[in-house]
């Protein structure tokens, strides 16, 4: 019967109807209760002081230490020119490029090492029966226990002239002299290697967790050597992992204060000291904030390039 | 042609050891379908993942084509696996996945295409060659697997119950797709199964094992009509297996009889069997039914049990012995009615224990 497709909506129908769309607003407005907190921290403590930030960047310091209300470039141009003091004329000065470029060498270094030491670690973890897992992820997470200032230290106290290693190396006779390894690059390498290996590890473990080891049978059964199934079916199908560690290394390796301060002995700046003086004994908070800003831009541009250069490719043949 | 020599694997050492298989020896003939048919941890994965050389026999060693191939890791053995999780890269299209094999042998990329090409239209999935391998179903991705391992045409393709999630109908029509293309390839198929059923309808052999050992190998219907132990007799089909007295042998015949009854000359899996008692193998559809006082009644019993096919109806006779017996039947007795049963005797057959 053709009438049959004819029937006008009945009432029923048109109150099924609006009792499901004030169903879906329901939905939504919990869904917006349940993220306002979160909302609200990250707009508090995040948004609010980044827009300080910028403010003051734009600010000239204040004698003492904080901000006189004036508008000025100043605190972007003295990342570039050193301002002569007679004629005011601007000269290119590359000691604040030079920290920069010394800490990306640093954080991208540190993020190199942490994978070359955390991946096998990672797979190490993962590929133990379920149950040995959790007391090698409670190893892995023990040294968070401890205030990084004080695990710092104690790496001091083994680097340092009559430390540890010296004295071990000493003993042994391979060296006479202790070896100059505090307040070097390489002391404060070690250290930005040692604090943020974790971070490497975990979320590399967290991809691996779920990895299906046969499938690394197959690849052989398919004569994939071992260097090709590496290549071409552990690394990427972890490489969210990857991606996610090197991401959660570098850019707190970037900012790292405490290690150099500590490990560089203050000699060896990096970004992080660099901004903490201007707010300290510097007292040139425009230029802080200025120094803390442009960080920011530059991490944030080699994230979009290196994450859509990273982004899983679709999969077409060829 | 793969030769297993007394191959022994053991898993752990000392006290937990497991033998996962026991000295066993095979011959699987080159472009066979050969079936390993056994129940759950019989050990039949095993034996693939040492012919694949996932794993190494703990004594013994397998030859491929007369030439040891012990020595080889697994990327270097002319053979492929169709792995019971299928085991696909899921970060790669199905095109890719099938082509993997002849990229990493390092094949002419036209060729690689062409295979894939070719590979994909032979498992009928020639529109999903740049889907990934997670929006597939279920038998679309076994046949994937199945492509996979085909595409570098290896000598022997190894076959890990590669049906067993699959519905009763995409199965049937799988079977009759694998037979198919062991046929047009002409490679050794080593399948493994524990359904009687499968294995009968697709296999060249049946490698019937259990218990990390092989029991029988043999056609279908030497397995299916010659059973040689109780064990095989029980696995295929639905065998009745009944008590009876061997008396003794005759040439390559045995003698025997049931209960007080006329002795029979019947076959038997071996002549070495102590005359007392034995088991005999007796298939329902080789029995009739007649009255129990009829003197052609071999055994006699009553009627327990009673269930319509459609085509007929099974009964289940207890025997005055206690042992139940089944039997198809065109017209079904009253359940508890007294019954003989008559059967040709040249299907009898004595077994092993
Ligand atoms: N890696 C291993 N370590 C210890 N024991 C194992 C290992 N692999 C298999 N076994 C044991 O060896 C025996 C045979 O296992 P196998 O996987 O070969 O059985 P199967 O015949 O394939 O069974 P199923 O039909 O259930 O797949 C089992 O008892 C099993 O527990
Ligand atoms: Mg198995």
């Amino acid at each position: 019967m053709s009438s049959a497709t004819h029937i006008p909506p009945t009432d029923a129908a048109t109150s099924l109807h609006a009792a499901q769309a004030a169903r879906a607003r329901q939905v939504r407005r919990t869904r917006l209760f349940l993220l306002a907190p979160a909302l609200g921290i990250i707009g508090i403590f995040g948004l609010f002081p980044l827009s300080i930030a910028l403010v003051y960047s734009l600010l000239e310091p204040g004698t003492y230490g904080g901000v006189e209300w004036v508008f000025s470039f100043d605190a972007y141009v003295q990342f570039l020119f050193e301002r002569d003091i007679f004629d005011d004329t601007l000269a290119f000065n590359s000691a604040y490029l030079q920290i920069f470029g010394r800490s990306f060498g640093l954080a991208i270094t540190t993020m190199i090492g942490t994978l070359m030491l955390g991946f096998p670690v990672a797979y190490f973890i993962a590929a133990r029966p379920p149950e040995q897992r959790n007391f090698w992820l409670f190893a892995i997470t023990l040294p968070f226990w401890t205030n990084l200032l004080i695990r710092t230290y104690s790496m001091l106290l083994i680097v340092r002239d009559e430390g540890f290693v010296n004295l071990m190396l000493m003993k042994i006779g391979i060296i006479s002299e202790p070896l100059e390894m505090l307040y070097t690059d390489g002391a404060v390498l070690a250290g930005l290697i040692y604090s943020y290996l974790p971070f490497m590890i975990l979320p590399i473990y967290a991809s691996l967790e779920k990895f299906d080891f046969s499938l690394l049978e197959a690849g052989h059964d398919l004569y994939a050597s071992r260097t090709q199934v590496f290549r071409h079916i552990i690394v990427p199908i972890t490489r969210p992992g990857i991606i996610a560690g090197c991401v959660l290394v570098l850019i707190p390796a970037l900012g790292a204060y405490i290690t150099p301060e500590l490990l560089g002995g203050g000699k060896k700046l990096m970004i992080g000291n660099l901004i903490a003086l201007q707010f300290g004994s510097g007292r040139n908070w425009p230029f802080g904030a200025a120094a803390a800003l442009i960080l920011m831009a530059v991490v944030l541009i080699a994230l979009l390039v290196s994450l859509r250069a990273g982004a899983p490719k679709e999969g077409g043949h060829g | 042609m793969i030769d297993v020599k007394h191959v022994t694997k053991r898993f752990g050492e000392g006290q937990t050891a497991v033998t996962a298989l026991g000295d066993i020896s095979l011959a699987i003939p080159e472009g066979s379908f050969f079936t390993l048919l056994g129940p759950s941890g019989c050990g039949k994965t095993t034996l693939l993942r040492l012919i694949a050389g996932f794993e190494l026999p703990t004594e013994g060693e397998i030859a491929l084509d007369g030439d040891s191939i012990g020595h080889l890791a697994p990327n270097n053995r002319p053979v492929n696996t169709v792995f019971q999780s299928y085991a696909l890269f899921p970060h790669m299209s199905v095109a890719r996945n099938v082509g993997f094999g002849l990229e990493m042998l390092k094949r002419p990329k036209a060729e690689i295409e062409a295979t894939i090409h070719e590979m994909l239209e032979l498992v009928q999935l020639g529109e999903f060659a740049s889907r990934r391998v997670d929006q597939l179903s279920g038998g679309q991705q076994q046949r994937v697997a199945l492509a996979r391992a085909l595409a570098p045409r290896p000598k022997v393709l190894l076959l890990d119950e590669p049906l067993s999630a699959l519905d009763l109908k995409l199965r049937k029509g799988m079977q009759s797709e694998l037979k198919r293309l062991q046929n047009e390839t002409g490679i050794t198929f080593v399948f493994v199964t524990h359904d009687q059923g499968e294995a009968l309808a697709m296999s060249d052999q049946i490698a019937v094992m259990s218990a990390g050992a092989v029991r029988q190998v043999g056609t279908p219907e030497e397995i299916y009509t010659a059973p040689q132990s109780r064990f095989v007799a029980d696995f295929i089909g639905d065998t009745n297996i009944v008590n009876a007295t061997l008396l003794g042998f005759d040439g390559d015949k045995a003698k025997i009889r049931f209960g007080e009854g006329t002795p029979l000359t019947v076959q038997t899996a071996s002549t070495s069997l102590t005359p007392g008692a034995v088991h005999v193998a007796l298939r329902p559809e080789t029995i009739d039914v007649v009255d129990e006082g009829s003197d052609r009644a071999l055994l006699r019993g009553a009627v327990v049990d009673s269930t319509y096919f459609g085509a007929g109806s099974q009964m289940l006779v207890r025997l005055d012995d206690g042992v139940d017996v089944h039997v198809q039947v065109a017209t079904s007795r009253a359940i508890g009615a007294r019954v003989g049963l008559e059967c040709d005797t040249s299907m009898l057959h004595v077994l092993e224990d």
